[in-house]
């Protein structure tokens, strides 16, 4: 089990991009939670497989169409 | 949907091979896995969405071509070979449908309305560009018995199980089995009704 807090920097419509987040971390079996959530940042924290953290990270860095993520930034929680 | 549906000849079907097709516009795969077991599933890899139809059958479990992931019978990824040490969650999964094997066809579905089991010599399936229901229509249900997508038919003095699957508004496969043993029809039986489903073709496509 690992636990890792993720910051996508960007252009968002939050509550697209919180639907994306925890569909993806329901689906790679992680426990996620949104710490922050704005039209320019999103943070998330999040558990589970080191594995399917890094999946999680790959895949919310696409993000919805209604968003465009310029920068990841991943931090030990 | 509801009711059963054909979606390929069981015969056609060898192990360790993977298919796709579609039923009313969804794409499928139709895969048998190396102890004989056939499956039928969305034509979705939850990964990427690669066509798991373009993918490889590793023993018992379907490999998806793009990265590898492989799914067992039951639709449970169990490897992804980017983390050969990762014991793979339980939330990815491929969609599975209900299948089953009957009258020398795989067929999915729901409900009741499963074909009863018995024996039957494939002849073939033939892609039509008309809708299913015109199908029914040419396959002459008054003096056949039609259940939900198959019509039992008399032609001549063999029995033919014809099941149509609707593969989109315009598009379906007629799938046709004679009803019997291999001893009785193989060969002289499976040309002639062959024959009969190529003209009945032309009969509905150049209508």
């Amino acid at each position: 089990m690992a636990q890792a807090v993720i910051l996508f920097t960007g252009d968002f419509a939050p509550d697209a991009f919180g639907a994306f987040v925890q569909h993806r971390a329901a689906r790679l079996d992680l426990a996620a939670t949104l710490l922050d959530s704005a039209a320019d940042r999103i943070r998330v924290a999040v558990s589970g497989a080191p594995e399917m953290i890094d999946a999680f990270e790959m895949a919310c860095s696409l993000g919805p169409l209604s968003c465009l993520v310029r920068d990841v930034t991943r931090s030990v929680a | 949907m509801t009711g059963w549906h054909p979606v390929t000849l069981a015969a056609g079907l060898e192990p360790g091979t993977a298919e796709g097709t579609r039923l009313f516009g969804r794409e499928l795969v139709v895969w048998r896995d190396e102890s004989g077991q056939s499956h039928v599933w969305e034509d979705r890899c939850p990964h990427r969405g690669m066509r798991l139809s373009f993918g490889f059958v590793r023993g018992d479990r379907l490999a998806c071509l793009y990265h590898g992931w492989q799914f067992d019978g039951a639709g449970q990824c169990r490897h992804i070979p980017s983390h050969p040490a990762l014991t793979v969650p339980g939330t990815i999964r491929a969609p599975v449908e209900p299948s089953a094997e009957r009258l020398g066809m795989v067929w999915t579905g729901a409900g009741p309305g499963l074909p009863p089991d018995e024996a039957a010599v494939p002849v073939r399936s033939l892609a039509l560009r008309v809708p299913g229901e015109r199908v029914f229509a040419a396959l002459d249900v008054g003096k056949g018995m039609r259940s939900g997508t198959l019509v039992i038919l008399q032609h001549g003095a063999r029995r033919l199980a014809a099941a149509v699957q609707t593969l989109s508004e315009t598009e379906s496969t007629l799938h046709l089995a004679i009803l019997g043993d291999a001893a009785d029809h193989r060969g002289a039986g499976q040309a002639e009704i062959s024959l009969w489903a190529e003209a009945l073709r032309r009969t509905l496509e150049e209508a």
